[in-house]
């Protein structure tokens, strides 16, 4: 099955540029576009899961976002109570479309170009610093880069472009990484550099992301576990002493800790967003206020359709509906890890691994912010948060993982 | 890891990192339980908090009827205007909607700027109880909308803002209370302030029932203050107060005070009070302290008396220094006369409002020796026959001796000559006769030493000791002077609640003034049934006193308090105030018909300066106006003896288009005078006309077909005349006077009122009723 693959590695020697075109861009040389084309039948359950999330995500985003659109008066929205649905469904519609065509495409295709997707990670992650769009009262933040027709977060290309190398660099290497504990530097060399420009974005939360699924990667890819004793234990040191003295991070990450410690913090600004999340969860008990009938949405929750889309969703839905929400979730998690303990080969269960591993963490500790149980960061609810391009990004990597599915083997025990 | 296998650590790892990932799910799952359902409570009371605008609909306030259904009070719908200083987004906007505020509702500015600057706030009422013009025009202004510019910080951009004066100001419905008849029955009705409630009066004491239960509104609002969609509205609608029926007549209440207005002015007293009350259920059928005050405006003081207050607490406050030595600073005088001014408009508004017939005590003097009759005779120590001679040199109880009053002697005297010469003597010696124990059994039983449980709020409570001799320790001295109605107080409610036992056969009844309450469609929702308290005196005692009484008018004290035809029996009394040496109290009670009582009266005059002072001059005749008219108006069938028949009015035949000459002849055969007018041979028309009533030997003016003259005339003055002199005056004018008062005593009659005043331009041959009284023979003053 990794035939090519190991061919070329034994051949590559020479440091001729064929070669490392060979080696690192197989896709402009080794094989003809038919040879990508998929065969077989994708994984019903997760594809139903995915389909299940994202009708109950748009339906929800629209609840969210329809009384803030109607009191939005500026240029863009006009007041258009279907504006952010319309182009929720616009991408949604697109992001399908991706995933079919993404999930008929051998994931051969996906390792044969893993590399190149991390260089053009790094590039865009420095034009995002150069060439940032800013969007007013948020002039700090240099995260987003123009298509044009809209616009997209250089970061969410990162996480799928390390999750895409991790897996195929680890594929590769599997037996010195087995043999050879120092394997874990280089690794780490391009994981950081990732978290560093990710960083330079002012984008803590997201520069966290990537640590975390840099680091989940390589642990899956068989990295010696003597590494994740002291990764841990420094972990849990930096989250005690960002706790303990959330100053000596840049001031609106630092305050965000501030507000998380002490509920009483500033009210009207830094909590509100929190506490007014926290009474539209409660607000909803058991049985929620009915589909439609959030009230805190009625401006009390800034910007609902985003990053707190959940509370919006607790509040209406209820207790035992959210429940069956995160259960899907789960669900996905669990069909991903099955999928990926299928694959044939690490690559592919790598591949599904990391996905499934970044919509899991997401999703969490989306909720966790939501619900007041971390810091508020701007982390996004996959499926649910309007946002066109990472729901594009999303159902392409959902593709990734049914495209890996047609090619399961019934595991063997 | 004794067989690497790169697989088995894959498939390891990852059960690992999934269970990792489902325990973080579980964590949240966990968090959501706690927010959801464990605390949910706390945090939904929050959002409401945030949500939800609590408005209250006040509930308006039951109206006030008198007996026949007129409104005595009413609520009316007005308006307040809030506003909501939190909504204000600056201080430019904030002066603007000041000036418009405070010229639109003529409030002062800067309070108003005070009030919108108190940013925390979301609702502070600036002008309440504005009319329906007003609230539209507000109404109007709330859509406006003020333009104003911010600064954008970061990029110093002026960017032009619009603040709607519906998120800043709003209107809310508020009530107010009408007084259609102003000052009439006030201290009885009562007034309210601030929220609606009753400050005073039935307006206090029903103030729960008559108050209502506000509504609210609880509207979602979202974070600009704008309604939400209207599902989120409830309303639970206010719930009217309930309506009050009065027992008291408007009419009654009217010709009570219309008397106790003449007699407040003519006597120059501290006040003019009475009660006429239902002898057989106790109902209140009017209730009147002059000067009374207006309920529309109770803060409304007169100037003159503040100023006049003013001066006395101001020269209490330099007899105070004087008396300490002290030499107060300029400082302390300024102080001061701050102090008292504000006290003193206190004061008078207190003193206005200050329902004397049940609030206030007074001594009753002679008016109490009715009710040492009853005990007397149904006690059996005596019996109308009983003779008691009242000789010169007083009667001598212990060590002190009492009089007659002006040290009259009245010779031997039986219970009727006792009554209607009001003999000190001879009550003292009933008192003597029936002893302390039988004397406090009475008194206890006329409900003397407990309140009546009026339903008005303020009734002086009888304290033992001070208003009144306990049991314990009333010598026989106290009992001597007790007797005749010194020495101890009462409320004129007390008084007037005896003497009705006395008229009613003997029945002590709880007065009240309220007949019943309605619903807000007029469904009686409660109606007051008479409560008879106790039987206190025998039927046969009752009717025995109430002769006696009857004797007293007719020939007695009272014979200013006599009306033609009524039977009235009553007792004058005048008595010192002991709080006040030198000063008097003139009152009278009555009720009539004797035989078959519907109405008692009591009149006090406090402190009259008026130069008369005894209760026969002053409060009988206030109190035969008010039974004249009361009954009259009651219908009730007037009884004449045959010399009251001789001064009734007859009814005239009709004399239109007969002959001057046969006319005249018959008027004089009639017993008439007669005045023609003009010269002709018919009669065209007469006055009084045809089949009206006409005293007898009246003046009939005869207009005849002899072409137009002047047919009106003027009123003279009839008063301070004899009965002949207001005759001869009247006939003069070509008028008719109808004679209110005893005639049937030989005593010197006085005119001293008449129904038309002086100068009053009417037709020939109108009726003027004079009233006359007399002022000999009507002396009771103890001493």
């Amino acid at each position: 099955m990794n035939k090519n693959t190991r061919t070329n590695t034994q051949s590559g020697s020479g440091l001729n540029v064929s070669s490392l075109r060979r080696q690192y861009f197989p896709f402009l040389t080794l094989r003809k576009p038919k040879d990508y084309l998929a065969k077989g039948s994708f994984d019903i359950t997760f594809f139903l899961l995915v389909v299940a999330l994202l009708t109950i995500g748009l339906v929800m985003m629209f609840s969210a976002s329809y009384v803030n659109a109607l009191y939005d008066s500026s240029a863009s929205v006009e007041n258009n109570p279907y504006y952010y649905i319309k182009n929720q469904l616009v991408f949604a519609v697109i992001g399908l479309v991706a995933m079919y065509v993404i999930s008929k495409i051998r994931y051969d295709f996906y390792r044969d170009i893993s590399f190149a997707v991390l260089l053009v990670s790094y590039v865009l992650l420095v034009l995002v610093l150069i060439f940032p769009v800013e969007i007013p009262g948020k002039e700090e933040f240099k995260r987003w880069l123009s298509l044009g027709f809209t616009t997209f977060q250089p970061s969410e290309i990162a996480k799928i472009a390390i999750i895409m190398y991790c897996a195929w660099s680890m594929e590769r290497r599997k037996k010195a990484i087995y043999s050879d504990w120092k394997m874990m530097i280089p690794y780490m060399i391009v994981i950081l550099s990732i978290c560093v420009l990710v960083y330079l974005e002012n984008h803590l939360s997201g520069t966290i992301l990537i640590l975390a699924i840099g680091l989940v990667m390589t642990f899956l890819g068989g990295i010696n576990i003597k590494w994740y004793i002291p990764i841990v234990v420094v972990g849990v040191l930096g989250v005690i002493i960002l706790v303990t003295y959330p100053e000596i991070l840049e001031k609106y990450a630092g305050q965000r800790i501030v507000a998380w410690l002490d509920k009483d913090y500033d009210p009207q600004g830094a909590r509100w967003q929190t506490n007014q999340s926290l009474y539209a969860i409660g607000s909803g008990g058991l049985f929620g206020l009915g589909l439609g009938n959030s009230r805190q949405k009625h401006l009390y929750m800034p910007e609902p359709q985003n990053d707190f889309v959940f509370a919006i969703v607790c509040e209406e839905l209820g207790f035992i509906r959210v429940a069956f929400i995160i259960l899907l979730f789960v669900l996905l998690v669990w069909r991903g890890f099955v999928i990926a303990m299928r694959a044939k080969d690490t690559f592919s269960s790598l591949l599904v691994m990391g996905i499934v591993f970044q919509v899991g963490l997401q999703t969490a500790l989306n909720i966790a912010v939501v619900s007041d149980l971390i810091p508020n960061t701007g982390i996004s609810l996959p499926f649910f948060s309007y946002g066109g391009t990472s729901l594009v990004i999303l159902l392409a990597e959902m593709g990734m993982v049914l495209g890996v599915s047609r090619y399961s083997k019934i595991q063997k025990t | 890891m004794a067989k690497w296998s790169p697989r088995k650590t894959l498939t390891a790892r990852s059960m690992f990192i999934v269970v990792i990932v489902v325990v973080a799910f579980l964590f949240c799952i966990g968090n959501l339980v706690r927010i959801q359902i464990v605390e949910a409570d706390y945090y939904k009371s929050k959002a409401e908090e945030n949500q939800l605008y609590d408005t209250e609909v006040p509930a308006k306030r039951g109206t006030i009827y008198d007996a026949n259904g007129n409104i005595m009070a009413q609520s009316a719908s007005v308006w307040l205007v809030f506003i909501d200083p939190h909504s204000v987004p600056n201080d430019e906007v904030r002066g603007k909607l000041c000036n418009d505020l405070s010229e639109m509702l003529d409030i002062n500015g800067d309070s108003l700027m005070k009030k919108l600057k108190m940013d925390k706030y979301r609702y502070l009422v600036i002008k309440r109880r504005i009319e329906y013009d007003l609230k539209e025009k507000v109404s109007e202004f709330l859509e406006t909308s003020y333009t104003y510019v911010v600064k954008d910080e970061a990029t110093g951009e002026d960017y032009t803002r619009k603040a709607y004066v519906k998120t800043m100001v709003g209107i809310d419905p508020d009530v107010k209370r009408y007084y259609p008849n102003n000052g009439l029955a006030s201290h009885l009705i009562g007034f309210t302030e601030g929220s609606d409630t009753g400050q005073a009066g039935v307006e206090l004491y029903y103030d729960d029932i008559l108050t209502g239960i506000p509504g609210r509104i609880v509207t979602a609002k979202n974070a600009n203050s704008e309604a939400m969609p209207l599902q989120y509205e409830t309303v639970y609608d206010a719930q009217q107060g309930t309506n009050i029926v009065l027992t008291v007549d408007e009419n009654i209440q009217r010709y009570l005070e219309n008397a106790l207005e003449q007699a407040y002015i003519d006597n120059k007293c501290a006040s003019a009070n009475g009660i006429v009350m239902d002898v057989q259920t106790g109902a209140i059928l009017a209730m009147a302290t002059k000067d009374d005050y207006d309920l529309n405006s109770p803060r409304d003081v007169s100037d003159e008396d503040v100023q006049a207050e003013f001066e006395e607490l101001q020269a209490k406050r330099a007899a105070k220094y004087e008396e300490s030595g002290k030499t107060p600073t300029a400082e302390e005088i300024e102080q001061g006369k701050q102090e008292d001014m504000e006290n003193a408009e206190l004061n008078v508004f207190y003193d206005n409002i200050r329902n004397v017939t049940i609030s206030d005590t007074y001594e009753p003097g002679s008016v109490f020796k009715t009710i040492t009759a009853c005990a007397a005779l149904d006690q059996g120590v005596a019996d109308p026959s009983t003779t008691v001679s009242c000789v010169p040199g007083g009667i001598h109880i212990a060590n002190r001796t009492y009089h007659c009053n002006n040290h009259t002697v009245h010779g031997t005297l039986d219970m009727t000559g006792g009554l209607t010469k009001s003999c000190n003597s001879y009550f003292i010696t009933m008192g003597q006769r029936l002893g302390v124990d039988n004397f406090f059994k009475y008194f206890e039983a006329f409900g003397f030493t407990e309140k009546t449980g009026i339903d008005l709020p303020a009734e002086a409570k009888p304290v033992a000791g001070v208003t009144y001799h306990p049991l314990s320790n009333m010598t026989i001295v106290d009992l001597a002077s007790s007797s005749f109605g010194q020495s101890f107080q009462v409320t004129p409610i007390q008084m007037v609640t005896a003497l009705s036992a006395i008229a009613n056969g003997g029945k002590l009844m709880q007065p009240y003034v309220v007949a019943k309450t309605l619903d807000e469609n007029g469904n009686v929702i409660s109606e007051t049934q008479p409560t008879v308290r106790r039987q206190i005196i025998s039927a046969e005692t009752s009717a025995a006193v109430a002769e006696m009484m009857r004797k007293v008018v007719n020939e007695g004290t009272a014979k200013n308090g006599y009306v033609i035809g009524y039977r009235v029996a009553g007792k004058t009394g005048t008595s010192q105030k002991l709080s006040k040496p030198g000063e008097h109290v003139a009152s009278y009670g009555c009720f009539a018909p004797a035989d078959d009582a519907k109405i008692a009266v009591i009149i006090t005059i406090d402190e009259p300066h008026g130069g008369q002072i005894q209760g026969g001059q002053i409060a009988a005749p206030v109190a035969a106006q008010v039974v004249e008219n009361t009954l009259k108006y009651m219908n009730v069938e007037p009884q004449y003896t045959e010399s009251e028949l001789k001064n009734l009015d007859t009814t005239l035949s009709n004399y239109k288009g007969k002959n001057v000459t046969e006319t005249v002849k018959e008027l004089k055969s009639k017993g008439f005078s007669y005045k023609v007018i003009g010269n002709g041979d018919k009669v065209v028309s007469h006055l009084p006309g045809a089949y009206q009533t006409i005293p007898q030997g009246g003046v009939v003016v005869l207009y005849t077909d002899g072409g137009p003259v002047d047919t009106k005339t003027t009123v003279p003055d009839f008063t301070n005349l004899t009965l002949t002199q207001v005759n001869q005056r009247a006939a003069a004018s070509g008028l008719n006077v109808k004679i209110s008062g005893n005639t049937l005593v030989n005593s010197e009659l006085v005119s001293y009122s008449q129904s038309i005043g002086v100068g009053e331009s009417v037709d020939y041959g109108t009726t003027v009723t004079v009233y006359f009284k007399s002022n000999t023979g009507v002396t009771d003053l103890t001493d």
